[in-house]
Parts: C-alpha cells; sequence; structure tokens
C-alpha cells in the first residue's frame, strides 16, 4: 500500500466520496468493496490534506457564546484529567463520521466529544445526557428572556469521586511533549537522514497523513518524546514514549504533477513508528 | 431564501437568512447547557475553573507573537533565541506557555517552532488534520484557517491558494508548507521589510499581523491590519471575543 500511485487515485477517489445517496443501494455486499473501496471508506475523515476541492472564499466568523463555552469545556476537561486531547481529537473529528465531519460547523464537533466523554468514561449515564437536554430545551420553550442562556448546574460534585487520567499531574511544571523527555531511549534517526514514511493501513486512528505514505523525505529535526497519537487517542498512557521527527519532502515528490515550482517543499512531524530507512527494501507489510 | 412570516421584527434576517428567530434557543446551546451543567454536577471540574479558563481565552491574541517578530528583527541574540527555544523567547514577549494550567493549555501543548523566512524562502502554515494554532501566543485561529477547503488545498496547490490571499510569489521563491499535525506549534518570522529602516519595536510590531504570523500575507510598512473578509454574523456572539 506504499505504491505513491495508490495514494494519488485514493485522494482522489475520497475526493469523490459523499456519505450517502449516490449507490442505488446502501450497504453494498463484500464483493462490490474492492482494496480502493475499503481503503476509501476507513480513510480517517480529518485526514483531509490533497484531496480535490474548488476555491472558496476565505471568511471570518463571530464567535457564538455556546462555542467559546464549548471551546472551554473541553480545555477544562483536559486541565481536570478527564480526558488528554488527542482523545478529544479522536472523538470529534474521526469518530463522528464522514456525514458529521462536513455536515457540522467546527465547534458543533468539539461539543458532540464533551458530550460523548462524559458517557463513554461513565460520568454520566446516556440516560441522564438525554433527560438534561430534554429538560433544557423545556426550560427555553417560551423562549430566551432578557438573560443570555447559561448552565444553571443544581449543585457542585465531589471532585474527589472522580477517576482522572495521571498526566494532568505529572505534566505540571514540565509541560506536554516535556513530561515524557528522557523515556523513548535513543533515537533512530538523526537530522539529516533520509527516510520513507511507511504505508501503514488505517484502522480507526492515526496523525500521520495519507498525502506522505511511501514518500521519501529527510528528517530535519529530532523532535522531541511524546506518546504515539493511536495511543494517546485511546487512553493508553501506559504505552511507551517514542521519538517524533520534523520530516521534509520535495513537493514535486509528493504530487503527481506539482503545480508549483521544483524547489517548493513540505514538513510534517512523524513518530518514529511511521518512518524507515529510505533506502531499505520494500515496506513490511507489502 | 423565503419567509413565511413577513410581520416579525426585521433587522436580523438579512444577517441571518438561515438562521432561527433570535430569541428561540439553538440546540447546539441546548447540548452546551446541559454538558456543562453535567459536568460541574458531576463534579469533573467547577464554575470557578470554567470562569477561569474563559478569562485566559478572553485576552489572548497576536500582540505577543507580533512583538516577538519585531524584536527578533532588531535584536539578533533575541532573534536566536527566537529560532533556537521560542518558548522561553515567547516569555519575554510575556506569554508563560505552561500557563494556565500549570501544563500548557491542554490542546496546544508546550512546545513552539519559529520558521525564519529567507528572500528565498516562504513558509505558510496549517494543520491538515484539525486546526493546530499557536493559541497563547497568537490567539483563536480565523475561521477560514479552520476550513477542509483551506486543509484540503494549500499543501498540493500552496501557490494558487496564497494567490487567493493576494500573495503572489516569484518563482526564486521557495515555498515550504507547514503541516502542523502533531505537537509542536509554529509561527512564522518574516523578512523585515525594506522602508522600514530606524523604526522602532512598536512600529516594527504594528505591521506583523496575524495573516504574516502564519504566512499568508507578508508584512509591508503602511499595512497594519489583515485583508478585509467578510464577516458572518454570530446569532449570540461571545462577549469580550
Amino acid at each position: 500500500m506504499s505504491d505513491r500511485s495508490d495514494v494519488m487515485s485514493d485522494l482522489e477517489l475520497v475526493g469523490q466520496l459523499r456519505p450517502a445517496f449516490h449507490e442505488v443501494q446502501d450497504a453494498p455486499t463484500p464483493d462490490q468493496i474492492d482494496h480502493a473501496r475499503f481503503r476509501a471508506y476507513m480513510k480517517t475523515s480529518h485526514d483531509v490534506g490533497g484531496v480535490p476541492s474548488a476555491p472558496a472564499e476565505f471568511l471570518l466568523k463571530e464567535e457564538e457564546q455556546w462555542e467559546l463555552n464549548t471551546y472551554v469545556t473541553c480545555e477544562v476537561l483536559g486541565w481536570r484529567g478527564v480526558w488528554v486531547s488527542e482523545e478529544r481529537r479522536r472523538m470529534q473529528n474521526v469518530d463522528v463520521g464522514k456525514t458529521v465531519y462536513l455536515g457540522f460547523p467546527y465547534y458543533g464537533r468539539w461539543l458532540l466529544a464533551a458530550a460523548r466523554v462524559l458517557v463513554e468514561k461513565h460520568h454520566v449515564t446516556l440516560g441522564e445526557l438525554i433527560e438534561r437536554v430534554d429538560e433544557v430545551r423545556r426550560r427555553y420553550s417560551e423562549g430566551i428572556g432578557a438573560e443570555l442562556p447559561d448552565a444553571a448546574p443544581r449543585a457542585a460534585g465531589d471532585p474527589a469521586a472522580v477517576a482522572r487520567n495521571d498526566h494532568h499531574v505529572v505534566a505540571v511544571g514540565k509541560g506536554d511533549p516535556q513530561c515524557y523527555a528522557g523515556m523513548a531511549g535513543k533515537p533512530r534517526f538523526g537530522a539529516g537522514d533520509e527516510v520513507r514514511v511507511r504505508g501503514l493501513p488505517t484502522v480507526f486512528y492515526t496523525r500521520t497523513q495519507e498525502y506522505v505514505r511511501g514518500a521519501r523525505g529527510t528528517v530535519v529535526k529530532v523532535s522531541y518524546e511524546s506518546i504515539a497519537p493511536e495511543d494517546e487517542a485511546f487512553d493508553r498512557d501506559d504505552q511507551k514514549p517514542e521519538w517524533f521527527y520534523i520530516v521534509r519532502f520535495r513537493m514535486a515528490d509528493l504530487w503527481e504533477p506539482y503545480a508549483g515550482c521544483s524547489g517548493d517543499s513540505l514538513q510534517t512531524e512523524i513518530p518514529e513508528r511511521w518512518l524507515e530507512p529510505a533506502d531499505s527494501q520494500a515496506t513490511r507489510e507489502d | 431564501m423565503a419567509h413565511g412570516d413577513d410581520t416579525h421584527e426585521t433587522g436580523h434576517d438579512d444577517l441571518h437568512p438561515h438562521a432561527p428567530m433570535v430569541e428561540e434557543i439553538t440546540d447546539f446551546e441546548v447540548l452546551e447547557i446541559a454538558v456543562r451543567e453535567l459536568a460541574i454536577e458531576k463534579g469533573l471540574f467547577t464554575a470557578e475553573d470554567h470562569r477561569h479558563f474563559t478569562e485566559f481565552a478572553e485576552q489572548i491574541g497576536p500582540t505577543p507573537a507580533a512583538r516577538l517578530v519585531a524584536r527578533a528583527w532588531l535584536d539578533p541574540e533575541f532573534k536566536r533565541l527566537a529560532l533556537e527555544d521560542a518558548i522561553a523567547a515567547s516569555r519575554a514577549v510575556g506569554v508563560d506557555w505552561l500557563q494556565p494550567t500549570g501544563f500548557g493549555t491542554p490542546s496546544d501543548f508546550t512546545a513552539l517552532h519559529v520558521l525564519e523566512d529567507t528572500p528565498n524562502l516562504h513558509h505558510v502554515v496549517v494543520c491538515t488534520l484539525c486546526s493546530c494554532y499557536p493559541r497563547p501566543i497568537l490567539g483563536n485561529s480565523p475561521e477560514w484557517y479552520r476550513t477542509p477547503n483551506y486543509r484540503r488545498r494549500i499543501v498540493r496547490w500552496p501557490r494558487q491558494v496564497l494567490g487567493e490571499f493576494g500573495l503572489h510569489l516569484p518563482e526564486d521563491v521557495e515555498v515550504r508548507v507547514e503541516d502542523s499535525n502533531q505537537k509542536h506549534r509554529f509561527l512564522v518570522l518574516p523578512v523585515r521589510p525594506a522602508g522600514t529602516e530606524g523604526w522602532s519595536e512598536d512600529q516594527l510590531a504594528e505591521i506583523v499581523t496575524r495573516d504574516c504570523l502564519i504566512g499568508v500575507a507578508r508584512p509591508r510598512p503602511g499595512v497594519t491590519w489583515n485583508a478585509v473578509r467578510a464577516v458572518r454574523p454570530a446569532i449570540r456572539a461571545a462577549a469580550n471575543y
């Protein structure tokens, strides 16, 4: 799957993928799903780099009060150890599926993730959430008066009764990724090394973009040690941290054909598990 | 869009052709209130935590990043610090990346990298996977930065997209796109433009706009504001934001 032509054709196909309506029958039989379609359906909805799209006006917008409140709620859930940001990103950018990903406003997806983590980590039951949503809706059934809508908690809960991660304590005074320094051993690659991005399959979550897979690049910075996104996204801070690298690619090695100038380049950050020496033989899964 | 009822108050529908009438609560507001109430009632965080972080979020903006660039233009020693340890350089312009929690803002992490432009190299920043952005030193990202459109296209057709921002780069300038996809955050250090000789740090900081710091514009004497863009109004805009 590391063949660059696969990457190119997949980006084209995903650009055409819309959630529904265009097939005569939904839920096709297995024989109708070839490798390309399997790959397109498994692609994480946040991985949009290089997918063709027509030019559009670049707009600004005012922030809704609920959008600011949602952003702050998500950050405070991280501050108080309910989740790390990678769990949030998985829930709001990938688990929502392509229909909601493309159909909802940006902070609408943040809000869904905040609701979901409360339920998934057993802080509330789904029944409690549903009843509260219904109650708030009825509270404002006559419309909004002079006061802006706002939360009115009935009481403050017992913070000691809440299960929390270690990260929000361990990282204090150090920061993240600094809290993982010294835990990954010796870096496999150094600045100047020629590397290739492995063509691993996509299953549920990653932050290694499809458009760099199989491409050859140069390590320009040994970045930091951290837990890989595939682990952080599932609350696996028991896993060993690894080195991350900023890798530089020639645009002409990423896009065929590239419409800019031959010297143009792109950099992105990649964890060690996704890299191999550029001159090694075919990738492991081929 | 046609309206069934022509008798209701005027003034809002021109701005919000698709929005519900202003006195009606939206589905997002309902869900946001429900989630926040439950989180507080279950002890996940306190109302005071939420207020404290809101105050932090309300005061961030691009000013410290502009000052960091202006100071780097004037002081070679500071420029070296900015390129080698941007977190330390941030402290010198009043930004402590460990705040407000003691380990930073959870979404932004605490690793900043400054990308130095030269006369033959121009950087532009994107996050193709979400909207990673150096909020503590640059404020909240503009709406267009978060759109699938910008994220899809800038990594593949950067010169065309920069052209849509009014930035047309000659062929002898290398375009380098930085896809900010992990824990590092990035800030562009543009080339100091001609015509600014003898300027003070304050004067220089004024022409380092947010768009310059993302890399979709270059600083120019006399230009102290981002390109004018249409602003989609909110139904109930956040106060102080």
